[in-house]
Protein backbone atom coordinates (compact mmCIF):
# COMPACT_ATOMS: atom_id res chain seq x y z
CA UNK A 1 0.00 0.00 0.00
CA UNK A 2 1.42 3.47 -1.11
CA UNK A 3 0.68 7.01 0.81
CA UNK A 4 0.88 9.85 -0.63
CA UNK A 5 1.58 12.84 2.32
CA UNK A 6 1.54 16.22 1.59
CA UNK A 7 3.60 18.77 3.48
CA UNK A 8 1.47 22.30 3.69
CA UNK A 9 0.79 25.35 5.40
CA UNK A 10 -0.74 27.92 3.61
CA UNK A 11 1.69 30.61 4.72
CA UNK A 12 5.11 30.73 3.21
CA UNK A 13 8.78 30.30 4.72
CA UNK A 14 7.59 28.31 7.52
CA UNK A 15 9.40 25.37 6.58
CA UNK A 16 7.51 22.89 4.65
CA UNK A 17 10.52 22.00 2.38
CA UNK A 18 12.77 21.69 5.40
CA UNK A 19 10.27 19.12 6.44
CA UNK A 20 9.60 17.61 3.04
CA UNK A 21 13.18 16.75 3.09
CA UNK A 22 13.90 15.08 6.50
CA UNK A 23 10.55 13.41 6.49
CA UNK A 24 12.04 11.70 3.13
CA UNK A 25 15.16 10.89 4.45
CA UNK A 26 13.62 9.77 7.66
CA UNK A 27 11.37 7.73 6.08
CA UNK A 28 13.47 5.86 3.63
CA UNK A 29 16.37 5.29 6.29
CA UNK A 30 13.52 3.15 8.23
CA UNK A 31 13.70 1.02 5.14
CA UNK A 32 10.39 2.28 3.54
CA UNK A 33 11.18 3.16 -0.51
CA UNK A 34 10.28 7.03 -0.34
CA UNK A 35 9.34 9.42 -3.54
CA UNK A 36 9.72 13.16 -2.94
CA UNK A 37 8.04 15.49 -5.43
CA UNK A 38 8.84 19.38 -5.56
CA UNK A 39 5.24 21.26 -6.59
CA UNK A 40 6.85 24.44 -6.06
CA UNK A 41 7.10 24.97 -10.00
CA UNK A 42 8.89 27.95 -10.98
CA UNK A 43 10.76 28.58 -7.53
CA UNK A 44 12.38 25.13 -6.71
CA UNK A 45 13.99 24.97 -3.70
CA UNK A 46 14.00 21.16 -2.50
CA UNK A 47 16.91 20.01 -5.05
CA UNK A 48 18.66 22.65 -3.42
CA UNK A 49 18.07 21.57 0.46
CA UNK A 50 18.44 17.82 -0.88
CA UNK A 51 21.81 18.76 -2.42
CA UNK A 52 20.85 17.37 -5.82
CA UNK A 53 21.22 20.59 -7.63
CA UNK A 54 23.51 19.89 -10.18
CA UNK A 55 22.39 16.37 -10.84
CA UNK A 56 18.66 17.85 -11.98
CA UNK A 57 18.48 16.91 -15.79
CA UNK A 58 14.32 16.47 -16.47
CA UNK A 59 11.74 17.51 -13.66
CA UNK A 60 7.81 16.67 -12.72
CA UNK A 61 6.93 19.18 -15.56
CA UNK A 62 8.89 17.44 -17.87
CA UNK A 63 7.15 13.75 -16.99
CA UNK A 64 3.79 15.36 -17.39
CA UNK A 65 4.39 16.88 -20.71
CA UNK A 66 5.54 13.48 -21.98
CA UNK A 67 9.36 14.83 -23.01
CA UNK A 68 10.90 12.53 -20.16
CA UNK A 69 9.95 9.62 -18.51
CA UNK A 70 9.08 9.22 -14.90
CA UNK A 71 12.79 7.32 -14.54
CA UNK A 72 14.71 9.65 -16.43
CA UNK A 73 13.97 12.28 -14.24
CA UNK A 74 13.77 10.73 -10.55
CA UNK A 75 17.01 11.64 -8.91
CA UNK A 76 18.48 8.62 -6.39
CA UNK A 77 19.48 9.76 -2.90
CA UNK A 78 23.24 8.68 -2.09
CA UNK A 79 22.66 8.67 1.45
CA UNK A 80 19.59 7.01 1.81
CA UNK A 81 18.51 3.74 -0.28
CA UNK A 82 15.40 3.37 -1.53
CA UNK A 83 15.24 7.38 -1.27
CA UNK A 84 13.96 9.54 -4.60
CA UNK A 85 13.70 13.33 -5.79
CA UNK A 86 11.45 14.64 -8.37
CA UNK A 87 13.07 18.19 -8.64
CA UNK A 88 10.35 21.14 -9.80
CA UNK A 89 11.00 22.88 -12.91
CA UNK A 90 12.28 26.44 -12.33
CA UNK A 91 11.25 27.86 -15.41
CA UNK A 92 7.60 27.29 -16.42
CA UNK A 93 5.06 28.42 -14.45
CA UNK A 94 2.13 26.47 -12.28
CA UNK A 95 -0.22 25.99 -14.80
CA UNK A 96 1.20 23.47 -16.00
CA UNK A 97 0.71 20.99 -13.28
CA UNK A 98 -2.72 19.74 -14.74
CA UNK A 99 -4.75 16.91 -12.02
CA UNK A 100 -4.64 14.13 -14.80
CA UNK A 101 -0.37 14.87 -15.14
CA UNK A 102 0.40 14.96 -11.44
CA UNK A 103 -2.36 11.82 -11.46
CA UNK A 104 -0.33 9.78 -13.83
CA UNK A 105 2.73 10.48 -12.33
CA UNK A 106 1.70 9.28 -8.51
CA UNK A 107 -0.19 6.48 -10.26
CA UNK A 108 3.19 5.44 -11.99
CA UNK A 109 5.15 5.87 -8.69
CA UNK A 110 2.48 3.37 -6.70
CA UNK A 111 3.13 1.31 -9.09
CA UNK A 112 6.73 0.93 -8.91
CA UNK A 113 6.69 -0.32 -5.28
CA UNK A 114 7.25 3.71 -3.21
CA UNK A 115 5.48 3.49 -0.08
CA UNK A 116 5.37 6.83 0.21
CA UNK A 117 4.86 9.45 -1.52
CA UNK A 118 5.87 13.17 0.18
CA UNK A 119 4.63 16.35 -2.29
CA UNK A 120 5.99 19.53 -1.14
CA UNK A 121 3.20 21.86 -1.27
CA UNK A 122 4.00 25.12 -2.59
CA UNK A 123 2.56 28.08 -0.33
CA UNK A 124 -0.70 29.84 -0.91
CA UNK A 125 -3.86 28.14 -1.43
CA UNK A 126 -3.60 28.44 -5.44
CA UNK A 127 -2.87 25.99 -8.46
CA UNK A 128 0.39 24.42 -6.98
CA UNK A 129 -1.34 24.01 -3.20
CA UNK A 130 -4.51 22.62 -4.56
CA UNK A 131 -2.40 20.19 -7.24
CA UNK A 132 -0.02 19.06 -4.15
CA UNK A 133 -2.99 18.44 -1.64
CA UNK A 134 -5.56 16.61 -3.89
CA UNK A 135 -4.29 12.93 -4.04
CA UNK A 136 -3.27 13.36 -0.83
CA UNK A 137 -4.32 10.50 1.78
CA UNK A 138 -2.51 12.21 4.44
CA UNK A 139 -1.21 15.60 5.46
CA UNK A 140 1.12 17.40 7.54
CA UNK A 141 0.29 20.45 8.21
CA UNK A 142 3.40 22.59 9.35
CA UNK A 143 3.07 25.83 11.33
CA UNK A 144 4.63 28.54 12.81
CA UNK A 145 3.99 29.86 16.50
CA UNK A 146 2.44 33.00 15.14
CA UNK A 147 -1.57 34.38 14.49
CA UNK A 148 -0.84 34.59 10.47
CA UNK A 149 0.66 31.03 10.24
CA UNK A 150 -2.01 29.35 12.07
CA UNK A 151 -4.75 31.12 10.54
CA UNK A 152 -3.54 30.08 7.27
CA UNK A 153 -2.88 26.51 8.08
CA UNK A 154 -6.64 26.97 9.47
CA UNK A 155 -7.52 27.65 5.86
CA UNK A 156 -5.66 25.07 4.22
CA UNK A 157 -7.43 22.32 6.72
CA UNK A 158 -10.41 23.32 5.29
CA UNK A 159 -9.38 23.05 1.96
CA UNK A 160 -8.06 19.27 2.67
CA UNK A 161 -11.16 18.50 3.74
CA UNK A 162 -13.14 19.90 1.18
CA UNK A 163 -11.35 20.22 -1.76
CA UNK A 164 -9.11 16.91 -2.28
CA UNK A 165 -10.09 13.57 -3.82
CA UNK A 166 -10.56 11.89 -0.60
CA UNK A 167 -13.04 14.61 0.57
CA UNK A 168 -14.94 14.22 -3.00
CA UNK A 169 -15.83 10.91 -2.04
CA UNK A 170 -16.91 11.07 1.09
CA UNK A 171 -13.74 10.04 3.06
CA UNK A 172 -10.88 12.44 4.88
CA UNK A 173 -7.42 13.37 4.96
CA UNK A 174 -5.65 11.69 7.61
CA UNK A 175 -4.02 15.80 9.59
CA UNK A 176 -0.74 16.11 11.38
CA UNK A 177 0.25 19.29 12.96
CA UNK A 178 3.81 20.04 12.63
CA UNK A 179 4.91 23.02 14.91
CA UNK A 180 8.34 24.59 13.45
CA UNK A 181 10.73 27.20 14.17
CA UNK A 182 9.32 26.73 17.88
CA UNK A 183 11.15 28.96 20.70
CA UNK A 184 10.39 27.91 24.39
CA UNK A 185 12.25 30.64 25.56
CA UNK A 186 10.14 33.51 23.23
CA UNK A 187 7.16 31.77 23.70
CA UNK A 188 7.97 32.48 27.52
CA UNK A 189 8.63 35.77 26.87
CA UNK A 190 5.19 36.47 25.39
CA UNK A 191 6.29 36.95 21.69
CA UNK A 192 5.14 33.50 20.55
CA UNK A 193 1.63 31.78 20.22
CA UNK A 194 2.23 29.04 22.77
CA UNK A 195 1.50 24.59 21.83
CA UNK A 196 -1.39 25.11 24.23
CA UNK A 197 -2.60 28.23 21.89
CA UNK A 198 -1.96 26.97 18.48
CA UNK A 199 -3.97 23.21 19.55
CA UNK A 200 -6.35 25.09 21.11
CA UNK A 201 -7.43 27.11 17.44
CA UNK A 202 -6.48 24.11 14.97
CA UNK A 203 -7.63 21.02 16.93
CA UNK A 204 -5.71 18.67 15.27
CA UNK A 205 -3.25 16.01 16.74
CA UNK A 206 0.14 17.01 16.63
CA UNK A 207 3.36 15.14 15.33
CA UNK A 208 5.77 17.14 16.53
CA UNK A 209 7.41 20.48 17.44
CA UNK A 210 10.95 21.31 15.66
CA UNK A 211 12.73 23.99 17.87
CA UNK A 212 14.22 27.01 16.18
CA UNK A 213 17.37 26.26 15.31
CA UNK A 214 20.67 27.64 13.46
CA UNK A 215 21.42 24.44 12.84
CA UNK A 216 18.63 24.11 9.68
CA UNK A 217 20.22 26.93 7.99
CA UNK A 218 23.31 25.32 7.97
CA UNK A 219 21.56 21.71 6.82
CA UNK A 220 20.35 23.99 3.97
CA UNK A 221 22.70 25.84 2.85
CA UNK A 222 25.25 22.16 2.36
CA UNK A 223 22.37 20.24 0.69
CA UNK A 224 21.93 18.00 4.06
CA UNK A 225 18.57 17.75 5.26
CA UNK A 226 18.87 18.74 8.74
CA UNK A 227 17.31 15.16 9.94
CA UNK A 228 20.98 13.87 9.05
CA UNK A 229 22.37 15.87 11.61
CA UNK A 230 22.07 14.13 14.95
CA UNK A 231 23.60 16.53 16.99
CA UNK A 232 21.01 19.32 16.26
CA UNK A 233 17.77 19.28 18.59
CA UNK A 234 15.84 20.04 15.17
CA UNK A 235 17.34 17.09 13.39
CA UNK A 236 16.63 15.05 16.21
CA UNK A 237 13.26 16.21 16.66
CA UNK A 238 12.69 15.50 12.77
CA UNK A 239 13.86 11.81 13.75
CA UNK A 240 11.08 11.84 16.15
CA UNK A 241 8.44 12.90 13.79
CA UNK A 242 9.44 9.94 11.73
CA UNK A 243 9.14 7.93 14.35
CA UNK A 244 5.63 8.75 15.51
CA UNK A 245 4.30 9.19 11.90
CA UNK A 246 5.52 5.43 11.34
CA UNK A 247 3.14 4.32 14.78
CA UNK A 248 5.67 4.87 17.26
CA UNK A 249 4.98 6.35 20.59
CA UNK A 250 8.06 8.86 21.37
CA UNK A 251 7.43 11.70 24.12
CA UNK A 252 8.00 15.33 22.81
CA UNK A 253 11.02 17.16 23.13
CA UNK A 254 12.94 20.35 23.31
CA UNK A 255 9.28 21.91 24.64
CA UNK A 256 10.66 23.82 27.61
CA UNK A 257 12.85 26.73 28.36
CA UNK A 258 16.21 24.59 28.99
CA UNK A 259 17.57 24.87 32.70
CA UNK A 260 20.63 25.89 32.94
CA UNK A 261 22.97 23.65 34.41
CA UNK A 262 25.02 24.22 37.77
CA UNK A 263 28.22 25.11 36.46
CA UNK A 264 26.39 27.16 33.44
CA UNK A 265 24.68 29.38 36.23
CA UNK A 266 28.17 29.63 37.76
CA UNK A 267 29.27 31.41 34.77
CA UNK A 268 26.11 33.23 33.26
CA UNK B 1 -29.34 45.18 10.82
CA UNK B 2 -29.79 42.92 7.85
CA UNK B 3 -29.41 45.14 4.76
CA UNK B 4 -30.91 43.90 1.81
CA UNK B 5 -29.34 45.41 -1.60
CA UNK B 6 -31.49 44.77 -4.67
CA UNK B 7 -29.97 44.65 -7.58
CA UNK B 8 -31.07 45.48 -11.00
CA UNK B 9 -27.74 45.72 -12.39
CA UNK B 10 -24.57 44.02 -13.10
CA UNK B 11 -22.12 46.40 -13.29
CA UNK B 12 -19.73 46.42 -10.23
CA UNK B 13 -18.25 50.04 -10.68
CA UNK B 14 -21.98 51.18 -10.09
CA UNK B 15 -23.02 49.03 -7.75
CA UNK B 16 -20.15 50.12 -5.53
CA UNK B 17 -20.47 53.75 -6.15
CA UNK B 18 -24.54 53.41 -4.88
CA UNK B 19 -23.22 51.15 -1.80
CA UNK B 20 -20.48 53.77 -1.37
CA UNK B 21 -23.07 56.53 -1.58
CA UNK B 22 -24.90 54.69 1.24
CA UNK B 23 -21.98 54.50 3.67
CA UNK B 24 -21.45 58.04 3.30
CA UNK B 25 -24.66 59.40 3.69
CA UNK B 26 -25.34 57.67 6.57
CA UNK B 27 -22.22 58.46 8.66
CA UNK B 28 -20.99 55.26 8.65
CA UNK B 29 -23.92 53.36 10.30
CA UNK B 30 -24.22 50.60 7.78
CA UNK B 31 -20.38 50.44 8.38
CA UNK B 32 -19.48 45.98 9.21
CA UNK B 33 -23.18 45.74 8.96
CA UNK B 34 -24.06 42.49 6.90
CA UNK B 35 -25.40 42.39 3.48
CA UNK B 36 -27.39 40.30 1.35
CA UNK B 37 -28.03 40.66 -2.15
CA UNK B 38 -31.53 39.94 -3.86
CA UNK B 39 -31.34 39.02 -7.23
CA UNK B 40 -35.28 39.15 -7.99
CA UNK B 41 -35.14 42.25 -10.54
CA UNK B 42 -31.94 40.95 -12.06
CA UNK B 43 -32.81 37.13 -13.12
CA UNK B 44 -30.87 35.62 -15.63
CA UNK B 45 -28.69 38.91 -16.11
CA UNK B 46 -26.78 36.64 -12.76
CA UNK B 47 -25.30 35.33 -15.22
CA UNK B 48 -23.26 38.46 -16.54
CA UNK B 49 -22.08 39.58 -12.71
CA UNK B 50 -18.91 38.35 -11.48
CA UNK B 51 -19.57 37.35 -7.32
CA UNK B 52 -16.55 37.09 -6.32
CA UNK B 53 -15.48 40.20 -7.74
CA UNK B 54 -18.54 41.84 -6.31
CA UNK B 55 -17.89 40.25 -2.63
CA UNK B 56 -14.75 41.57 -2.47
CA UNK B 57 -15.90 45.24 -3.34
CA UNK B 58 -18.72 44.69 -0.91
CA UNK B 59 -16.24 44.45 1.16
CA UNK B 60 -14.14 46.94 0.48
CA UNK B 61 -17.01 49.42 1.02
CA UNK B 62 -17.34 48.48 4.14
CA UNK B 63 -20.37 45.85 4.35
CA UNK B 64 -20.52 42.32 5.74
CA UNK B 65 -20.79 40.16 2.51
CA UNK B 66 -23.50 37.97 3.59
CA UNK B 67 -25.47 35.61 0.58
CA UNK B 68 -27.59 36.01 -2.13
CA UNK B 69 -31.23 35.10 -2.82
CA UNK B 70 -33.91 34.37 -5.17
CA UNK B 71 -31.24 33.23 -7.88
CA UNK B 72 -32.53 31.80 -10.44
CA UNK B 73 -31.48 28.15 -10.70
CA UNK B 74 -29.46 28.40 -13.55
CA UNK B 75 -27.22 30.76 -12.04
CA UNK B 76 -27.02 28.96 -8.41
CA UNK B 77 -23.33 27.86 -10.32
CA UNK B 78 -22.21 30.77 -10.36
CA UNK B 79 -22.84 31.66 -6.86
CA UNK B 80 -21.66 28.64 -5.97
CA UNK B 81 -18.00 29.72 -7.17
CA UNK B 82 -17.95 32.61 -5.51
CA UNK B 83 -17.62 33.20 -1.21
CA UNK B 84 -21.21 34.05 -1.34
CA UNK B 85 -23.50 31.67 0.56
CA UNK B 86 -26.76 30.89 -0.94
CA UNK B 87 -29.76 32.07 0.46
CA UNK B 88 -33.59 30.81 -0.28
CA UNK B 89 -36.18 33.18 0.06
CA UNK B 90 -38.07 33.18 2.94
CA UNK B 91 -41.33 30.83 3.17
CA UNK B 92 -42.93 31.73 6.11
CA UNK B 93 -44.75 28.98 7.34
CA UNK B 94 -48.50 28.70 6.78
CA UNK B 95 -50.54 29.09 9.31
CA UNK B 96 -53.50 27.06 7.89
CA UNK B 97 -56.19 26.90 10.38
CA UNK B 98 -59.64 25.04 10.33
CA UNK B 99 -59.19 23.83 6.89
CA UNK B 100 -60.55 20.73 7.89
CA UNK B 101 -57.49 18.32 6.97
CA UNK B 102 -54.71 17.33 9.45
CA UNK B 103 -51.38 18.65 8.69
CA UNK B 104 -48.88 16.02 8.56
CA UNK B 105 -46.40 16.44 11.30
CA UNK B 106 -43.91 18.82 10.21
CA UNK B 107 -40.46 19.47 11.74
CA UNK B 108 -37.52 21.54 10.29
CA UNK B 109 -34.82 20.67 8.96
CA UNK B 110 -32.05 19.71 11.10
CA UNK B 111 -28.24 20.39 9.81
CA UNK B 112 -25.26 18.21 11.55
CA UNK B 113 -21.81 19.54 10.88
CA UNK B 114 -19.38 16.94 12.21
CA UNK B 115 -16.11 18.28 11.08
CA UNK B 116 -14.35 21.95 12.63
CA UNK B 117 -15.70 24.72 10.65
CA UNK B 118 -12.61 26.26 9.11
CA UNK B 119 -11.33 29.71 8.33
CA UNK B 120 -12.74 30.36 5.31
CA UNK B 121 -15.76 28.06 5.08
CA UNK B 122 -19.03 28.72 5.38
CA UNK B 123 -22.50 26.93 5.76
CA UNK B 124 -26.33 27.94 5.46
CA UNK B 125 -28.65 26.17 6.47
CA UNK B 126 -31.92 27.40 5.13
CA UNK B 127 -35.19 26.95 6.81
CA UNK B 128 -33.98 25.14 9.99
CA UNK B 129 -31.11 24.56 12.60
CA UNK B 130 -27.71 24.13 12.49
CA UNK B 131 -26.23 21.98 14.76
CA UNK B 132 -22.02 21.91 14.75
CA UNK B 133 -20.31 19.28 16.79
CA UNK B 134 -16.91 20.64 16.89
CA UNK B 135 -15.37 24.11 17.49
CA UNK B 136 -15.66 27.18 14.57
CA UNK B 137 -12.80 29.11 13.19
CA UNK B 138 -12.19 32.61 13.18
CA UNK B 139 -12.84 33.50 9.76
CA UNK B 140 -15.58 31.30 9.12
CA UNK B 141 -19.34 32.07 8.92
CA UNK B 142 -22.46 29.81 10.12
CA UNK B 143 -25.70 31.05 8.74
CA UNK B 144 -29.17 29.44 9.33
CA UNK B 145 -33.08 30.69 9.17
CA UNK B 146 -33.10 28.86 12.73
CA UNK B 147 -30.73 28.59 15.16
CA UNK B 148 -27.53 27.54 15.82
CA UNK B 149 -25.61 25.25 18.51
CA UNK B 150 -21.86 25.20 18.48
CA UNK B 151 -20.89 22.10 21.03
CA UNK B 152 -17.34 23.79 20.85
CA UNK B 153 -15.65 26.94 20.65
CA UNK B 154 -17.93 29.13 18.30
CA UNK B 155 -15.25 31.78 17.15
CA UNK B 156 -16.20 34.02 12.83
CA UNK B 157 -19.47 35.21 12.72
CA UNK B 158 -22.94 33.53 13.35
CA UNK B 159 -26.08 34.84 11.79
CA UNK B 160 -29.16 33.16 13.08
CA UNK B 161 -32.66 33.51 12.09
CA UNK B 162 -31.52 35.29 8.18
CA UNK B 163 -34.70 35.60 6.82
CA UNK B 164 -36.16 37.49 10.01
CA UNK B 165 -37.27 35.12 12.71
CA UNK B 166 -37.22 36.58 15.65
CA UNK B 167 -37.02 33.33 18.00
CA UNK B 168 -33.80 31.92 16.79
CA UNK B 169 -31.14 31.76 18.92
CA UNK B 170 -27.55 30.87 19.14
CA UNK B 171 -25.51 28.65 22.15
CA UNK B 172 -21.95 27.73 22.31
CA UNK B 173 -19.98 26.20 24.81
CA UNK B 174 -17.54 28.72 24.51
CA UNK B 175 -18.03 32.18 23.25
CA UNK B 176 -15.38 33.58 21.15
CA UNK B 177 -17.63 35.12 18.19
CA UNK B 178 -16.02 37.94 15.96
CA UNK B 179 -20.17 38.90 15.16
CA UNK B 180 -23.67 37.33 16.38
CA UNK B 181 -26.40 38.49 14.75
CA UNK B 182 -30.07 37.36 15.43
CA UNK B 183 -32.92 37.92 12.56
CA UNK B 184 -30.97 40.36 11.44
CA UNK B 185 -29.88 42.27 14.83
CA UNK B 186 -26.11 42.07 15.16
CA UNK B 187 -23.23 43.11 17.40
CA UNK B 188 -19.60 42.92 16.79
CA UNK B 189 -17.74 41.41 19.57
CA UNK B 190 -14.10 42.03 18.95
CA UNK B 191 -13.56 44.08 21.94
CA UNK B 192 -15.11 43.33 25.84
CA UNK B 193 -18.22 43.43 24.61
CA UNK B 194 -19.67 40.79 27.31
CA UNK B 195 -18.39 39.12 30.04
CA UNK B 196 -19.42 35.41 29.07
CA UNK B 197 -16.54 35.83 26.31
CA UNK B 198 -14.93 32.19 26.79
CA UNK B 199 -17.83 30.97 28.63
CA UNK B 200 -20.81 28.72 27.63
CA UNK B 201 -23.76 31.05 26.27
CA UNK B 202 -26.84 31.54 24.92
CA UNK B 203 -27.78 35.02 22.71
CA UNK B 204 -31.63 35.47 21.93
CA UNK B 205 -33.61 38.61 20.80
CA UNK B 206 -35.55 40.56 23.07
CA UNK B 207 -37.57 43.65 22.18
CA UNK B 208 -34.96 44.52 19.26
CA UNK B 209 -31.78 43.84 21.31
CA UNK B 210 -29.35 41.06 22.09
CA UNK B 211 -29.51 39.33 25.21
CA UNK B 212 -26.39 36.71 26.46
CA UNK B 213 -27.20 34.89 29.18
CA UNK B 214 -24.93 31.91 30.66
CA UNK B 215 -25.25 28.53 29.87
CA UNK B 216 -25.07 26.81 33.30
N1 LIG C 1 13.37 24.78 12.73
C1 LIG C 1 13.94 25.83 12.08
N2 LIG C 1 14.83 26.62 12.70
C2 LIG C 1 15.39 27.66 12.06
N3 LIG C 1 15.15 27.99 10.78
C3 LIG C 1 14.27 27.24 10.10
C4 LIG C 1 13.60 26.12 10.70
N4 LIG C 1 12.78 25.57 9.77
C5 LIG C 1 12.92 26.30 8.64
N5 LIG C 1 13.81 27.31 8.83
C6 LIG C 1 14.24 28.32 7.85
O1 LIG C 1 13.10 28.98 7.33
C7 LIG C 1 13.28 29.30 5.96
C8 LIG C 1 12.15 28.71 5.15
O2 LIG C 1 12.19 27.29 5.20
P1 LIG C 1 11.59 26.39 4.04
O3 LIG C 1 12.17 26.74 2.72
O4 LIG C 1 11.66 24.98 4.47
O5 LIG C 1 10.09 26.91 4.10
P2 LIG C 1 8.92 26.65 3.05
O6 LIG C 1 7.68 26.59 3.87
O7 LIG C 1 9.22 25.48 2.19
O8 LIG C 1 8.96 27.97 2.20
P3 LIG C 1 8.16 28.26 0.83
O9 LIG C 1 6.77 28.60 1.27
O10 LIG C 1 8.87 29.43 0.25
O11 LIG C 1 8.23 27.03 0.01
C9 LIG C 1 14.63 28.74 5.57
O12 LIG C 1 15.57 29.78 5.60
C10 LIG C 1 14.91 27.71 6.64
O13 LIG C 1 16.29 27.56 6.84
MG1 LIG D 1 9.22 25.32 0.04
Amino acid sequence: MSKVVVITSGKGGVGKTTTAASIAIGLAKQGHKTAVIDFDVGLRNLDLIMGVERRVVYDFVNVINGEATLKQALIRDKRADGLFILPASQTRDKESLTKEGVESVIEELKSEGFEFIVCDSPAGIEKGAYMAMYFADEAIVVTNPEVSSVRDSDRVLGLLQSKTRKAEQGDVVKEHLLIARYSPVRVDEGDMLSLEDILDILAIPMIGAIPESGSVLQASNRGIPVILDDKSQAGQAYSDVVARFLGETVPHRFLEVEKKGFLQRLFA
Amino acid sequence: MLNTLRLSISDIPKISGILQTKINHTAQFFLNSPLVLDCQDLGDKCANLDFSALYKVVKSVGFVPVGVRNVPDDCLKYIKQSEWAIMRAATKPSRKKNTGKVDEPKANRVEVISRPLRSGQQIYAPEGDVVILHQTSSGSEILADGSVHVYGTLRGRVLAGVNGEKSARIFCQSLQADLVAIAGCYQLLDDADTELKGQAAMIRLEAGKLIFEPLA
